[in-house]
């Protein structure tokens, strides 16, 4: 399992997403091997869950700038990769990359040790940039579809992915897998008192109305921003916003302007620990995207029974059922969104039975150890096709 | 004895004076009974071919056409380089007894390749970042000196053409004299030399 981030180093969703992914895969007795970058204060080897997790040097030096220092970095955690692989060469069967990050990598170490590649993409280039404009972005997403090309399946988290991912480099359908995201439930478990968290953030009177999410234009904050004096003039609301970005200031104003400041509160960063609670006790998690590969937020807030208010777009169309485990509205549209958010928070019999279907279908679709039985099915099946293929008659 | 050289040029792709020495030396030890395969970058002539002097070629293009800089051309290039000593390695009962690394370009395949499958490398020596670029350190000319350094780490042996390049290397990258060899220029020997050089590492590795 290659991958640039693992706990502690987190930067986006890769980490948690592998950390699972191999905990869940040694779950279901599968042999796994995390190498990723190293990261201050943690060990170059340690077996974290029944997972070996091997720590690369990755690579210090001053970099003349990010896609240079990524290739920098693939070349030693090939070479350390390689030399851990001949070190339990019949112990490796599948290498499975993670994103163009360890793309050079991954394709060296398959030719090298002729087993299958097997890729997931989080994301790709086309969709973050919205287009190729600069030479590094064609580079980039160039090394996108030389490493789908190389790769035995690629696995995307939804189906709009799928048919994205498709698109953008030219790939045959029956070489893409959907496997959808997962979300830890047990994150939510807890019974403690919610009284305090909410009553530090919301009077008694108020609903609380909960945005996480980077303040960036692809997350449609400024929907919610222009959708709240619709959603105040029929019910009474705290509106609360998690995370930051670059649009902070710009969406600053507009609350000022409106006079509202006193119910759109701006909170930034927060611990995981406050924002589980604040996710149990907000009314309503919206989740106003424009652009959204598969939308971990909406999984997070119906495991923490909290009903969600989607824009129907990207994975969040297929995360949620309108009118049974959520409600879907307009992308771009502030009346569609402020006329979904006042219906959950004016019905509560409609609030609280979306919410329990939605825990229900966290359980059933999006639990880890399904999804690690869904990914091992996959290394399964390439097996298969490789023992038949001249590869595996040859090493 | 089976032989892999890597350069980043070979003719008729001619940039410097490499792609000359390489033609030579490679058509010299087929020669001397050694097979030789030489594994070098060429946008459009692409494959496997046997030449008239016994020498067989892989060329391979890089698979990533817009870049920012040779760093990552180099970079992306050696999975091609990996892929193709891949071949030559799983597709013979015989083993590859070494590879022969110019330059610094494909040093990140040669290192893979030595701890990945157990062939040992020489590094030859035909220039040096920090005389190509003098006073450069830019994150840059660090880059590339750092996988110099790795190859020097990484190498079984290193060969230089020149005494002087011999302390270069010593004083620079603070490389053992022992591990470094000069081969001589002198017509009548050159050949020898080599061959005594490629001998001392595959006799070592048995």
């Amino acid at each position: 399992m290659l991958s640039w981030e693992y706990p502690p180093r987190v930067i986006g969703g890769i980490s948690p997403h592998i950390y699972f992914l191999s905990k869940h895969l040694a779950k279901q007795g599968v042999k796994v091997y995390v190498v990723t970058c190293d990261f201050p204060g943690a060990p170059a080897h340690e077996v974290i869950d029944d997972v070996e997790v091997y720590r690369i040097d990755s690579y210090k030096n001053p970099s003349p700038d990010f896609a240079t220092w990524v290739y920098l970095m693939n070349m030693n955690m090939q070479r350390e990769t390689a030399a851990l692989t001949r070190k339990i060469a019949d112990k490796i069967d599948v290498f499975h990359a993670h994103d163009w990050l360890v793309a050079n990598a991954g394709i060296g170490l398959k030719h090298v040790f002729r087993k299958p590649l097997l890729v997931t993409m989080h994301s790709t280039e086309l969709g973050r940039r919205d287009g190729l404009h600069t030479a590094t972005e064609k580079m980039i997403h160039e090394t996108e579809a030389w490493l789908t090309y190389e790769a035995w399946k690629v696995i995307c988290c939804s189906d709009y992915m799928i048919s994205h991912v498709k698109y953008a480099y030219g790939l045959p359908s029956d070489k893409l897998v959907m496997v959808p995201n997962g979300v830890n439930i047990h994150n939510y478990d807890s019974d403690d008192d919610l009284k305090d968290i909410r009553s530090k953030f919301a009077l008694p009177e108020e609903k609380i109305v909960l945005f996480v999410g980077r303040l960036v234009y692809e997350k449609g904050i400024h929907v919610l921003i222009n959708a709240v004096p619709k959603i105040l003039s029929k019910v009474n609301a705290k509106f609360i916003i998690v995370g930051s970005g670059y649009m902070k200031e710009q969406l600053l104003n507009i609350v000022r302007s409106m006079g509202l400041e006193h119910k759109v509160l701006f909170e930034g960063f927060m611990d995981e620990p406050t924002l589980l609670k604040l996710q149990r006790c907000a009314d309503v998690s919206v989740v106003p995207s424009l652009f959204e590969p598969f939308g971990i937020v909406a999984l997070e807030a119906m495991a923490a029974r909290s009903p969600v208010v989607a824009s129907d777009t990207g994975g969040l169309s297929e995360i949620i059922e309108h009118d049974v485990t959520g409600v879907k509205v307009y992308p771009n549209n502030p009346d569609s969104l402020a006329w979904g958010i006042s219906k959950v928070l004016l019905d509560a019999n409609y609030a609280k039975y979306i919410s329990e279907n939605a825990y229900k279908r966290v359980q059933e679709k999006y639990d880890w150890d399904k999804i690690a039985k869904q990914t091992k099915s996959i290394y399964e099946g390439v097996l298969g096709e490789y023992h038949k293929s001249f590869w595996a008659k040859a090493t | 004895m089976r032989v892999i050289i890597f350069s980043w040029e070979y003719p008729p792709r001619v940039v410097g004076q490499l792609s000359g020495y390489i033609s030579a030396l490679s058509t010299q030890l087929v020669q001397n009974k050694v097979e030789v395969n030489v594994v070098t970058y060429d946008d459009a002539a692409t494959g496997q071919t046997k030449e008239p002097s016994g020498v067989k070629t892989f060329k391979v293009a890089n698979p990533v056409r817009n870049h920012i800089g040779v760093l990552t051309w180099v970079l992306t290039l050696n999975q091609e380089i990996e892929r193709v000593v891949a071949d030559i390695y799983y597709e013979s009962n015989k083993p590859v007894d070494l590879i022969d690394v110019h330059d610094w370009h494909f040093i990140p395949a040669a290192v893979t390749l030595k701890n990945g499958l157990g062939i040992p490398f020489i590094f030859s020596v035909e220039s040096l970042e920090d005389h190509r670029s003098p006073n450069a350190n830019a994150s840059y000319n660090m880059a590339i000196k750092s996988i110099e350094w790795m190859g020097f780490y990484e190498a079984e042996r290193i060969s230089v053409k020149s005494e002087w390049m011999k302390d270069e290397v010593n004083r620079i990258y603070k490389v053992p004299k022992e591990k470094i060899t000069v081969i001589s220029t002198d017509p009548s020997v050159w050949i020898k030399e080599i061959l005594k050089l490629y001998n001392s590492v595959t006799e070592t590795e048995e």
